[in-house]
C-alpha cells in the first residue's frame, strides 16, 4: 500500500505508450512509477497480435506484437517502475486523484502527481454501426475479441468469415483469420476503394481470391445460435453469402471514458483528450498519450508518444517545469480532420509530441503551412497524402511566436 | 413411471416465472418448462424496462386491474430480492396544441381512474425536468411514480425464488403435445411425458399454438415487433426522466428514457409482423429511432449507440389480456399479456392462482420460505469491491473482466454457479451485464467465453 502510494507518477494503461512513458520517467528521474493494467497480462493490443509489423518507429525494428511488449518490458528498470495487471483505473478527479482497483490491491484512491492515460483504442462494434439483422449468439465479433480468442486459444468455431472493412486491420485479419481456421469468403467496406495500400487489396484479390466489395452495406445478418447469412446490397445488387463469422475491423475509438468522466476535455475531432505539445491535458498534473489521443496510430508512433509524455510528466513531477494554462488551440483548414497536439503553449520550444494530422480527402500533392498570423513558420511538400494515412509533421525548435497570434495549419492542393 | 406434478407451467417469461413463484409458496408439486435454453428469453428480453402504474392502460379492463397490482406488489417485494427500482416519474409531452388537448383529457380521466398523481405541468416546467429536450413543447404531463426496472434479473429472480422453494424448472423443453389423463394432463417433452392435474399457459408469441395443444383456439397472437437503440452512458446526464410522446390510437409510441444499467434507451417502434421469430433490427426501425431522437432529444445524436435490439408484443386480436381458466379441462390460459408484463407479473400471478384455487386445486401455504437475493446490476449502485470486508475475503471481487460495464471475475464466478444458472452465453450476459457494453465483447469477449464454455463443460461432464 505505502509502496503505492508513493508512486510520483501513475500511468494508465501497459500497451506500448504506457510501456514506454513508463520507461521515459524513469530516464528523467523519477523514482517511482505504478503502471496499472486492467487485463491480465500487459502489453495492450500488441499482446494479442502475432504477425510481424510493431514498433518500427520506436526501435527501429520490426518485431510481432508480443515481441514488441517484450522488449519495452525488458527495457523498465523494475526498481523503480512497478507494473500491476489485473487492476483498474476506475475514476480521476482533479489534483490529480485517481481510484484504483485490483485482487492485489483492492480499492484505493491514490494521489501521484502526476498521471499518464495511455488507455488506447477499442473497435467499433456491429451494434454501434447501426447494421441491421439478427443478433446471433456468435459467429459475430471485432478483430480484437477474435485475436484475443485465437491467442488466448478459445475456439472459434467458425470455417467461413465475411471481413467488414478494409483498413490495415482487416488485413491483420487475414492472418489471425488462418490460425483460427477461418476461411475469408469476402470482404467489405461502405467505402470506395480499399483503405489500407492499394497494393494489399490487390494481393487479396489476385493471390488469395477473396473478393473484395466496395461501396457495399450489410443489409443483413442473419442466424440464431450461430450467423448463417450476411446479405450485402452494392454496385453488384443484393447479394447473400453464407458464412459462419462476420468480423467487423477497424472503425477505431479511443478508449477515453475514464478521461472523459475525469473532466478531461476531449476534442469532438478525434473523442479523445486534447493536449498541448507537452502532452498535458486541461487537467493539472494529468498527460495522455497514444492512440487514446485518437484512433489510429501505428504501435512504434504511440510509443514515441508515450515517451514523450512520460519525459513531460518527469519534468513536471521533478518540479522542472510549471503547468502552464495558457497553451492556445491551433486552427485546422478546412481539409484538415484533426491535429494532435491540439495546443501550442508559450514555453521554450521544445516540442516533445510528434505531432500528427489526417486529412478529410485524399490529395495527389499538397503543401502543409503554419501560420503564426500572417506569417508563414513552417511549410513542406508532400505528395500522396490519404485519408487514413498520418501526416507526421516536426515542428522542433519552432519559435515560441508571440502570445496571442492565431496558429492555423492548412493542407492545400497544389497542382 | 410417468412424473406427476399438481402444476405444469408452459413457458418461463416473466409471466411464467411469476406464476411459478406464486405456486412455490404452497405445498405443491410444480414445475416451470421453458422450450429454450434460458428463462426470460422471449418476449420477455426485449422491452423498455419501464415499471408501469397502469395509467396508460385502458382504464376499467383486467389488465389494467393487475398491472395496477402489479405494480403495488413489485414496489413492495422487489427490493426484497435485490432488485432495483429508479423511480425517474414519467413526462409525457405535447408538441402541439391538439396534443395538449389530448393531454389535459388523458390527465382528467387518469385522476379519474384513480391516478391522483398525475398532474399537468407547463412548458416551463417541462424543460425543468428535461432541460435538453427539443424547443417547441407545448405542455407535459407529469407522473412521479413511473419508475425503471431490471428487465433480465426480474424473470430470474422470480425463477430463482421459485427453484430455491421446490419449483422444478426444466429448460430446453418444448411441449410438443398434451393428451389429457385422468384428472389432467399428460405433455409430451423431449424427454418423455410428465403429468400434471393442472395446465397453465404462458406461451407468450406462442401462447395460441401451446393452447392448440390442449384443444383450445379462443385467440391467435399477433406479433408486434418494438425495436430501440441504446445509447452510451456518456448520454446519461442528458435525461433524468421518462420521456414519453402523447399516445396516439394506434401505439403508444416511442419513449426515450434512462435504464437502470446508465444508458438512454429510445424506441420502441410498433410493427405489426407475421413471424413471431423475426427478431430482426431494420433499417426503416433505425431510422424512425434516429429521427424520433433528433426530434425530442437533438443532442442525443453527439453520442455512440451502444446497441439496438427488438422485442415482439405477444398481442392477440383484443387488446386485453387474455386469461382463460377453464375449470372442466383443468388448464388456465395467461396470453395476449402483450405491452405490460414486465410491471403486470405479479398481479398476474396473483390472479391466476386466484382461479386455480377456485375449485381447480387446492393446497396449504407454506410456512418456511427461503429467501433469495439477485445481484444488483444497477449502474450506480453498489458493487462488490466497495464491501471492503467482501473484497478482502474473495480477491476475485476486486478482479475487473467485462471493462465496460465493469464486471468482477467473481460476479461472473457466481453467475455461472446459480442453481439457475445461464445455458448460453445471452443468458450469462443477462445475468451478469458481460459484452452488454459499449465494445460488446472486444475487450472481455474471448475471457468471457472461456468462462462460459469451461463451467458448462465441466457441468456436462459431471
Ligand atoms: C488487429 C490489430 C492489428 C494491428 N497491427 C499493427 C501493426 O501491424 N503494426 C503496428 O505498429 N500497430 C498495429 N496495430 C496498432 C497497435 O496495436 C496500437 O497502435 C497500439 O496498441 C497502441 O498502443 P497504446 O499503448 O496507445 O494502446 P493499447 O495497446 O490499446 O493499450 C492500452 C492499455 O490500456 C489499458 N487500459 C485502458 N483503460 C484502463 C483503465 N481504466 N485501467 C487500467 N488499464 C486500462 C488497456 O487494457 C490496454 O492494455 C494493430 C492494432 C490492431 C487492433
Ligand atoms: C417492445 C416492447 C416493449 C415493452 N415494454 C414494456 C414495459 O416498459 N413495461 C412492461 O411492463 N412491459 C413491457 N413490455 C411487455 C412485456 O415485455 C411482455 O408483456 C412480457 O414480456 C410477456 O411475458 P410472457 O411471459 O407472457 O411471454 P414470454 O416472455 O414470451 O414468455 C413465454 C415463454 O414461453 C415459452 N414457450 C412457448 N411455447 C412453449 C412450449 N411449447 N413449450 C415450452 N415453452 C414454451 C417461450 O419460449 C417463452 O420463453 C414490452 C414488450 C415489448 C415487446
Amino acid at each position: 500500500m505505502t509502496a503505492l502510494a508513493a508512486a510520483g507518477l501513475i500511468v494508465v494503461g501497459a500497451g506500448p505508450a504506457g510501456l514506454a512513458a513508463a520507461r521515459a520517467a524513469t530516464d528523467a528521474g523519477v523514482a517511482r512509477v505504478l503502471v496499472i493494467e486492467r487485463d491480465d497480462e500487459a502489453g495492450g493490443l500488441p499482446r494479442f497480435c502475432h504477425h510481424p509489423g510493431f514498433g518500427w518507429e520506436y526501435s527501429y525494428r520490426f518485431e510481432s506484437g508480443p515481441g514488441f511488449i517484450r522488449r519495452l518490458l525488458g527495457a523498465l528498470d523494475r526498481d523503480r517502475v512497478q507494473v500491476l495487471t489485473r487492476t483498474t483505473a476506475l475514476a480521476l478527479r482533479p489534483g490529480p486523484e485517481i481510484d484504483i482497483v485490483g485482487p492485489a490491491c483492492g480499492a484505493v484512491t491514490l494521489k501521484p502527481q502526476a498521471i499518464v492515460l495511455a488507455t488506447g483504442i477499442r473497435e467499433r462494434p456491429r451494434a454501434a454501426r447501426l447494421v441491421p439483422g439478427r443478433r446471433p449468439e456468435r459467429g459475430v465479433l471485432t478483430t480484437g475479441q477474435l485475436q484475443q480468442m485465437v491467442a488466448r486459444g478459445v475456439p472459434v468455431a467458425g470455417r467461413r468469415a465475411v471481413v467488414i472493412g478494409t483498413e490495415h486491420v482487416a488485413f491483420s485479419v487475414l492472418l489471425t483469420a488462418r490460425r483460427a481456421g477461418l476461411q475469408i469468403v469476402a470482404m467489405v467496406d461502405e467505402r470506395d476503394r480499399v483503405m489500407s495500400f492499394p497494393l494489399l487489396g490487390m494481393a487479396v484479390r489476385h493471390a488469395l481470391g477473396v473478393p473484395i466489395h466496395l461501396a457495399t452495406r450489410v443489409l443483413d445478418i442473419s442466424g440464431e445460435s450461430r450467423v448463417d447469412t450476411v446479405t450485402l446490397n452494392g454496385p453488384a445488387g443484393v447479394r447473400r453469402i453464407a458464412c459462419d463469422t462476420v468480423i467487423f475491423t477497424g472503425e477505431f475509438v479511443p478508449d477515453a471514458p475514464l478521461a472523459r468522466a475525469g473532466g478531461v476535455a476531449l476534442d469532438p475531432r478525434t473523442a479523445g483528450p486534447a493536449v498541448d505539445q507537452l502532452a498535458r491535458t486541461n487537467l493539472p498534473g494529468v498527460f495522455a498519450a497514444g492512440n487514446v489521443l485518437r484512433a489510429v496510430e501505428s504501435s512504434g508512433f504511440c510509443a514515441i508518444e508515450g515517451a514523450s509524455a512520460g519525459a513531460a510528466a518527469a519534468a513536471f513531477v521533478r518540479r522542472q517545469t510549471e503547468w502552464n494554462g495558457t497553451a492556445a488551440p491551433i486552427g485546422l483548414g478546412t481539409n484538415l480532420l484533426y491535429m494532435v497536439p491540439q495546443r501550442w503553449a508559450f514555453e521554450p520550444a521544445r516540442q516533445l509530441l510528434p505531432a500528427s494530422l489526417r486529412t478529410r480527402i485524399d490529395l495527389d500533392r499538397a503543401r502543409v503551412l503554419l501560420r503564426h498570423g500572417d506569417e508563414i513558420v513552417w511549410q513542406s511538400l508532400r505528395r500522396s497524402l490519404l485519408r487514413q494515412r498520418r501526416i507526421r509533421i516536426d515542428l522542433a525548435g519552432l519559435p515560441a511566436g508571440l502570445r496571442g497570434t492565431p496558429r492555423v495549419i492548412t493542407v492545400d492542393a497544389v497542382t | 413411471m410417468t412424473a406427476r406434478f399438481d402444476i405444469a407451467i408452459i413457458g418461463a417469461g416473466v409471466v411464467g416465472c411469476a406464476i411459478a413463484r406464486e405456486f412455490s409458496r404452497y405445498r405443491l408439486d410444480t414445475i416451470l418448462i421453458e422450450a429454450r435454453s434460458d428463462l426470460g428469453d422471449g418476449a420477455s428480453k426485449g422491452n423498455s424496462a419501464v415499471l408501469s402504474t397502469a395509467s396508460d392502460t385502458p382504464y376499467g379492463t383486467l389488465e389494467c386491474r393487475l398491472v395496477t397490482r402489479g405494480h403495488e406488489r413489485y414496489r413492495r417485494e422487489a427490493p426484497g430480492l435485490g432488485l432495483p427500482i429508479v423511480t425517474l416519474g414519467g413526462l409525457t409531452v405535447a408538441w402541439t396544441e391538439a396534443e395538449a388537448a389530448t393531454l389535459t383529457a388523458m390527465q382528467r380521466a387518469a385522476v379519474a381512474a384513480g391516478f391522483h398523481d398525475a398532474v399537468l405541468v407547463d412548458a416551463a416546467s417541462v424543460y425543468a425536468r428535461a432541460p435538453h429536450l427539443a424547443r417547441g413543447v407545448v405542455a407535459g404531463m407529469w407522473e412521479p411514480e413511473e419508475a425503471i426496472v431490471d428487465p433480465f434479473s426480474t424473470p430470474y429472480a422470480y425463477a430463482l425464488d421459485a427453484v430455491a422453494n421446490g419449483v422444478e424448472l426444466r429448460s430446453a423443453s418444448p411441449v410438443t403435445a398434451a393428451r389429457p389423463v385422468d384428472s389432467g394432463w399428460a405433455l409430451s417433452l423431449p424427454t418423455g411425458e410428465i403429468e400434471a392435474g393442472l395446465v397453465i399457459n404462458c406461451g407468450g408469441l406462442r401462447a395460441d399454438a401451446v393452447d392448440a395443444l390442449g384443444g383450445n383456439t379462443d385467440f391467435r397472437i399477433r406479433a408486434r415487433r418494438g425495436q430501440f437503440l441504446v445509447f452510451d452512458k456518456s448520454a446519461r446526464p442528458l435525461l433524468d426522466a421518462i420521456l414519453k410522446p402523447v399516445p396516439n390510437p394506434a401505439s403508444r409510441g416511442i419513449l426515450i428514457t434512462p435504464t437502470v444499467f446508465g444508458n438512454i434507451l429510445v424506441g420502441p417502434t410498433a410493427e405489426d409482423i407475421d413471424d413471431v421469430d423475426d427478431w430482426r433490427v431494420t433499417p426503416d426501425g433505425i431510422a424512425q429511432l434516429e429521427r424520433a431522437a433528433e426530434t425530442l432529444l437533438p443532442a442525443l445524436l453527439d453520442h455512440e449507440v451502444t446497441t439496438t435490439y427488438c422485442g415482439l408484443r405477444p398481442g392477440t386480436e383484443q387488446p386485453e389480456y387474455r386469461i382463460i381458466p377453464r375449470p372442466e379441462r383443468r388448464w388456465i390460459t395467461v396470453g395476449g399479456i402483450r405491452s405490460t408484463g414486465l410491471s403486470g407479473a405479479l398481479g398476474i400471478a396473483e390472479h391466476v392462482a386466484g382461479l386455480a384455487f377456485d375449485g381447480m386445486i387446492e393446497a396449504a401455504r407454506k410456512t418456511d420460505i427461503v429467501p433469495v437475493r439477485v445481484p444488483s446490476l444497477l449502474d450506480d449502485g453498489p458493487r462488490p469491491w466497495h464491501e471492503a470486508a467482501r473484497l478482502a475475503a474473495d480477491a476475485a471481487y476486486g478482479e475487473i473482466v467485462c471493462h465496460c460495464e465493469r464486471v468482477t471475475l467473481g460476479e461472473i464466478r457466481d453467475a455461472l454457479a446459480s442453481p439457475v444458472p445461464p445455458r448460453s452465453l445471452k443468458a450469462l450476459k443477462r445475468r451478469t451485464r458481460v459484452m452488454f457494453g459499449r465494445c460488446q465483447g472486444f475487450f472481455c469477449g474471448a475471457r468471457v467465453q472461456a468462462m462460459f464454455d469451461a463451467a458448462t463443460t465441466s457441468e456436462a461432464a459431471e
